[in-house]
């Protein structure tokens, strides 16, 4: 197991190598520099080619790609990501906040997508071909085609109508003002956990029409077991594994691809930030979003992993 | 039918008589109700695509500053927006749109990714171990970041967006046709191909692509709702499809936020478009799922 892990974690190392290569060609390929971007926005007056050479000379453009690419590799290697092209100020500092804001609104809706998809995918089971189980899919089918950013939209519009209600302009941290805070994301939360909890309730339905299926949940009937207790004791343990796998690899997703859903409910979380920081070519700011992104993905499924091969004795690593 | 009642014999009788392909549509509709749900809806937006210079009540990007954001009523039945345009003919040139993305990206996508995953599974070694690392790579990203970034590079526009929603689709498809594709490579057919001689792209393409088809097409109408909610979300961002073509994210972005408490029409109606839409692919891509997957059938 020890073995496993100390593998697991070495392959990791490739990987982030390919995803740091990736972004980094992609964002030189891009038109434009952060330089013209600035220029462009104070107007053409300012804008002298010797003026952008100073100004690309200062943040390290000029220098040939090779030495950019490893002068920013060995500050990841120290946990340094330098400064923004942009904006001039720390990366960790830009990032800080609104990390916590994007893992918050995950967390949240991660857990109304299990609180929804779990007890509707095992009812969708029990019930199989019957009108409850076309009710629960049509329900779960509906989440997976209505954009979240929609969903959105309409509750935004509901609450105007009805509560007069506007969302806030600036974000509170939950350690600032925890009600205010929850207020803030428990409506794009659910707007993204409905979405999400599709994808549960349907793997958690035939997961559960599987192990229905096992010898040994018929010889727990035969036995006359309580059927509460048959489903909670042995069908739910093993049924609920792909489950977890699949709502974790969606967690670790919702961290930065909430774009368009903070976009609607006017949150600074880390799917802005990257929109921005693409259209400033804020080279910097880009490569360290999806750098934490992806570190952050690849240890989730990590964690599932190892959390797999411990929860299911039959699983062992070599 | 051994056993069978008289009544149910003249059935038989009477489908004897109908083409074929009109009782094997029956049978869907029969055996796969959701299914056939998700086919009509598909049918309603593929022939409104098709005739919408016929059936659509007003040209989609004329303006009619009379007009603006108004109400629907008799003249305009789902309204119009803030430039005056005719809410409804918009939605009906939109779903050319999202067909257009969704039938383009998810082929594009299907294809690369499984001509990857059977090329991967089919050399085998360290080939496939590259292939996979390569894939792995491209896995680690949100798939909307992905695509922001991909639309980055080429702009935006109908072309590019294709592009943009197929490159996160391509890995993973080639992760699952690749898997099946591994199982296709132990058959005595393809060892047999390869006794004969032949050269490794004809067996690829003609011997073991044929057998993988059906998680090919599993994957592929999969993508088709998720390319256009893709579409969508890129177009609301104003990083998709641009003004003034007609495109469902599009009419739901700026004068629809702005104005939703007024005119709440010009946010509803795309929207449900949308979800219509998806919600159609869905369905039949699910019974296409349980129709042509082994495993799934007997559940």
């Amino acid at each position: 197991m020890g073995l496993y892990i100390l593998k697991r974690l070495l392959a990791m190392i490739p990987t982030l190598l390919g995803v740091a290569v990736l972004i980094f060609v992609l964002l030189r390929v891009v038109p434009g520099d952060v330089v013209e971007a600035r220029f462009l926005t104070q107007g053409s007056q300012f804008q002298s080619q010797e003026l952008m050479d100073i100004e690309r000379k200062k943040l390290g453009l000029d220098q040939p790609l090779w030495q950019q690419f490893t002068t920013w590799m060995g500050g990841v290697l120290r946990l340094d990501f330098g400064l923004s092209m942009w904006t001039g100020s720390p990366i960790t500092q830009e990032i800080k906040l609104r990390f916590a804001l994007s893992l918050q609104l995950a967390l949240m809706a991660s857990l109304i997508a299990q609180l929804l998809a779990i007890p509707l995918g095992i009812l969708a089971a029990l019930k199989q071909d019957t009108w409850v189980d076309y009710a629960i899919r049509v329900f779960s089918i509906a989440g997976l085609a209505t954009p979240s950013f929609w969903l959105g939209i309409l509750m935004i519009l509901t609450m105007l109508i009805v509560f007069k209600w506007v969302p806030p302009m600036v974000f509170t941290p939950l350690w600032v003002d925890p009600w205010q805070n929850l207020q803030q994301l428990i409506w794009p939360a659910l707007a993204v956990g409905y979405r999400y909890s599709a994808v549960g309730t349907r793997m958690m339905r035939s997961a559960m029409l599987e192990v229905l299926r096992e010898d040994y949940i018929r010889t727990a009937r035969a036995k006359g077991l309580w059927l509460k207790l048959i489903l909670a004791r042995h069908a739910l343990k093993n049924a609920i594994l792909p489950v977890l796998t699949v709502m974790s690899l969606e967690f670790a997703f919702l961290l930065g691809g909430l774009v368009v859903t903070e976009q609607v409910f006017n949150l600074n979380g880390l799917g802005m930030l990257f929109v921005e920081a693409i259209a400033h070519r804020d080279y910097t700011l880009t490569q360290a979003l999806v750098m934490l992104v992806a570190t952050f993905f690849l240890f989730v499924n990590f964690f599932v992993d190892i959390a797999y091969a411990w929860i299911d004795p039959r699983i062992r690593y070599r | 039918m051994p056993g069978s009642t008289p009544a149910s014999a003249t059935v038989e009788l009477v489908r004897a008589e109908r083409p074929r392909w009109l009782s094997a549509v029956g049978d869907f509709v029969r055996r796969r109700p959701l299914g056939a749900i998700g086919a009509a809806i598909i049918l309603v937006m593929v022939v409104l695509a098709a005739s919408a210079n016929w059936i659509a009540p007003y040209d989609p990007l004329e303006t009619d500053y009379a007009a603006m954001i108004a109400a629907p009523n008799a003249a305009h039945w789902l309204g119009t927006d803030a430039f005056g345009r005719d809410v409804l003919s918009r939605i009906i040139y939109g779903s050319r749109t999202a067909l257009l993305v969704g039938l383009g990206a998810a082929t594009l996508g299907a294809t690369f990714g499984s001509l990857i995953g059977v090329a991967s599974a089919y050399f085998g070694g360290r080939v496939d171990l590259i292939v996979q690392r390569i894939m792995d790579v491209f896995f680690a990203f949100p798939v909307i970041i992905l695509a922001l970034a991909v639309v980055a590079v080429l702009g935006t526009g109908a072309e590019n967006v294709i592009l943009a929603i197929a490159t996160p689709m391509v890995p993973r498809c080639a992760r699952v046709v690749r898997a099946s594709a591994l199982a296709v490579r132990e058959m005595p057919y393809v060892d047999a191909a390869r006794a004969s001689g032949f050269r490794h792209g004809r067996i690829i393409l003609r011997h073991m692509l044929p057998n993988v088809m059906a998680p090919i097409l599993i994957m592929a109408t999969a993508f088709l709702g998720e390319a256009i909610l893709l579409e969508a979300s890129l177009s609301f961002l104003g990083l998709g499809v641009q003004e003034p073509t007609a495109a469902w994210g599009l009419m739901l972005r700026g004068a629809a936020v702005e104005f939703a408490e007024t005119a709440p029409w010009m946010a509803i109606f795309p929207g449900l478009a949308i979800s219509l839409a998806v919600f159609g692919f869905n369905l039949f891509g699910d019974s296409l799922r349980d129709a042509l997957d082994p495993r799934l059938r007997t559940q």
